[in-house]
């Protein structure tokens, strides 16, 4: 036999042998109809029972002939070989896509590992090093170039604003998170540094033979240290800037998860804040208005007393 | 070389020591922390003479004979409640000023709500603020009243009598910050950054917890581990937990702030520091501290980390009054009111002082030229004052 005569290999031959099974079955589904099976009982004939009969046979005869006609057309080479050709490009992006990911993830783990380094190294006190924030940093640009355009994907359909204000919400609660993330690990490092400083501290004292005896006279050490580190941080610019960023990114949040509360109060019988704001402004104007106009009347009535 | 000497077995021993203590303490705590506790604060008796929207204005009930011609008008900050100034018995300024024979009157600016919002510093001091200086006026027939202003509510004072001298018999400023320019304090470091149009915005009030957050952030090793240990230390003594307790219900009373009053008072303020330049406008009107004419005095805390020295000392050489005086006490923001040192130096001295000044005002020149006399020098081993004679 020769390869032509063989017929077609790989993801065709499955294919066709698919649709061949499921056509064969589906053909003999409709040939064992109820009524042919000798143990079937047939109940007492009625308009409704039957009328339903032949609702039914009528459905499942358009789905047969649907499958048929499908099967017919999938079966032209031309489109089985782009079928397959689609089906094999399937890996190749799962592929891309995974080495994107390791990419991101094996950026993150150097930042990682240079820190993990960095333990143990002395730490002189109330200094901050460039204040560690490689890995959030990192994390933020993977974020921005991968996945931050997949909420930002154009929305299609009647209810495409909706749709964009979820994505966005979902969007800026991934920002949201990363900056809390930053702020609070900013946070988390005067603690780091300050045991560090302890040990060192402690360690002096021991050569020098004045450690102290009492438990709470660590504890002061410790604190003054701890005090000493914030006032470092909080005073530097770093600390400011990831502080003014943190409300940015909490505020465009709140905003974002506004707008999609906005929209399910919309379909409730509650006003919204929105509502409420445009209500409130009106009323203070208003009493404003009032005020002033009172105490231009109070003014004038006294001016006519006054002699 | 020889062995650093470790005295394990001293370590050793004091840990023991303190373990048995901390074993005391916490088989005593139970009974005064479940036994009945008076933590009561604000428990001076008042009544509710004027109230406008949410603010309501408190006058208290005298517990001596009236000494003093003029009544005093306290003006608490937005931030916090002023239930601080009465905070126990024994350390309440309103029980000491009461006791001196003074009318006293206090504005209760209550708990903004959503509605709130659009309120600017115009409506507070030209109104509401305004609106209670006449109240009292007429309430008692005078032409003017004493103001006294605390922290936020100091610089609505010296913006108020800025604007109204002419109702303003005598002003006193504590921990008022008037002179944003200044690295010593974080806030004013941490506020120029913030995009504070954003902030309101977003949030429209600001958030009395958000602005507790931050006030814990300013020194989190004092106030979120040091303080508690002291409580842990000594929470078998009654007296310590009740008077805790009582700072610890203030201090985390924080009603919100209106956000259009927010917006401009760091705008204005922290942002472009134009109280002290008297660039500021309130309600249309320019705030030129020039105007202010009439004696002031101004109290301010040495280790004061929210309204510190640089933010306040800057005033009295601003103002158009030539009677002025700085009062510089060695306590920070709140330990002005409520540290029993300096609740002997702050009440007597503005009570002194205003005695000097409580004459009442007649019409004609002689009277004016009368309250611009500077004041006798007069030495007291107690004080520890700044006074400033010099003009710039």
């Amino acid at each position: 036999m020769t390869q032509e005569q063989k017929g077609p290999e790989g993801p065709e031959a499955l294919l066709s042998a698919w649709m061949k099974t499921a056509t064969d079955f589906w053909g003999s589904v409709m040939e064992a109809w109820p009524e042919t099976s000798p143990s079937f009982e047939a109940p007492p004939p009625s308009e409704e029972g039957e009328a339903a009969k032949v609702r039914m046979k009528e459905g499942m005869d358009s789905v047969l002939k649907n499958w048929q006609i499908f099967s017919s057309i999938i079966k032209s080479p031309d489109l089985q070989e782009s079928v397959s050709k689609g089906v094999n490009a399937l890996p190749e992006m799962a592929l891309k896509m995974s080495r994107v990911a390791f990419e991101g993830f094996f950026n993150l783990q150097k930042q990682w590992l240079n820190r993990m380094g960095r333990i143990g190294r002395s730490g002189e006190a109330f200094k901050f090093e460039d204040l560690d924030q490689g890995p959030y940093k990192a994390w933020m640009e993977m974020y921005e170039k991968e996945f931050s355009q997949l909420y930002n994907f154009p929305q299609l359909g009647l209810t495409r604003f909706y749709q964009e204000r979820m994505s966005q919400a979902m969007d800026q609660f991934n920002r949201y998170q990363a900056s809390m993330g930053e702020f609070f690990h900013l946070l988390y490092l005067p603690l780091e540094k300050s045991n560090h400083v302890l040990r060192e501290k402690m360690a002096a004292l021991a050569e020098g033979g004045k450690l102290p005896e009492n438990f709470q006279d660590y504890y002061r050490i410790w604190l003054k240290i701890l005090e000493g580190h914030y006032m470092t941080l909080f005073k530097s610019p770093e600390f400011t800037q990831t502080l003014a960023k943190t409300l940015e990114a909490t505020e465009n949040f709140m905003e974002a998860k506004q707008a999609v509360l906005q929209d399910l109060l919309q379909s409730l019988p509650v006003p919204t804040n929105k509502d409420m704001d445009d209500l409130y402004r009106e009323l203070y104007l208003l009493k404003k208005k009032v005020k002033e106009l009172d105490k231009k009347l109070q003014d004038g009535r006294l001016e006519e007393k006054a002699p | 070389m020889s062995q650093p000497t470790i005295p394990i077995d001293l370590i050793l021993s004091k840990l023991a020591e303190e373990a048995e203590k901390a074993q005391e303490r916490v088989q005593k705590a139970p009974d005064v922390l479940l036994g009945p506790l008076d933590t009561s604060i604000a428990s001076s008796p008042y009544e509710i003479v004027y109230e406008e929207d949410r603010v309501k204005l408190k006058y208290y009930t005298p517990v001596t004979e009236t000494q003093f011609k003029t009544p005093l008008l306290v003006v608490y900050a937005l931030i916090n409640r002023e239930t601080m100034l009465d905070l126990q018995p024994g350390r309440s300024v309103v029980q000491s000023l009461l006791g001196a024979g003074i009318d006293l009157y206090m504005i209760d600016w209550g708990y903004p709500k959503r509605k709130d919002k659009f309120l600017t510093i115009d409506d507070h001091v030209n109104g509401y603020l305004d609106n209670i200086v006449d109240f009292i006026r007429k309430r008692h027939n005078v032409p003017q009243i004493h103001l006294m202003g605390i922290c936020m509510g100091g610089s609505f004072c010296v913006m108020y009598s800025a604007l109204h001298p002419e109702k303003i018999k005598n002003l006193i400023t504590t921990v008022t910050p008037t002179n944003f320019d200044t690295d010593q304090g974080l806030l004013h470091i941490w506020l120029r950054e913030v995009n504070v149009d954003k902030m309101v915005d977003t949030f429209g009030n600001m958030p009395g917890d958000l602005m507790n957050y931050a006030f814990l952030l300013l020194n989190p090793a004092r106030l979120m581990i040091d303080k508690y240990v002291g409580f842990y230390e000594n929470m078998d003594n009654r007296t310590f937990v009740e008077n805790f307790i009582r700072m610890e219900k203030w201090i985390f009373d924080s009603p919100d702030v209106p956000g259009e009053t927010f917006r401009q008072f760091v705008k204005d303020c922290y942002q472009k520091n134009l109280l002290i330049q008297s660039k500021m406008e309130v309600g249309g009107r320019r705030v030129d501290l020039k105007k202010i004419t009439m004696p002031l005095l101004n109290f301010y805390g040495q280790f004061d980390h929210l309204v510190p020295p640089g933010a306040c000392d800057l005033l009295t050489k601003k103002v158009g009054s030539r009677d002025v005086e700085d009062v510089c006490l060695d306590t920070g923001h709140i330990g002005i009111y409520v540290s029993s040192k300096c609740q002997r130096e702050f009440v007597p001295k503005i009570v002194r002082w205003l005695k000097e000044r409580d004459a009442p005002v007649k019409t004609g020149g002689a009277s004016r030229k009368a309250l611009r006399r500077k004041p006798k020098a007069k030495p007291d081993p107690l004080e520890k004052e700044k006074t400033n004679n010099e003009k710039g």
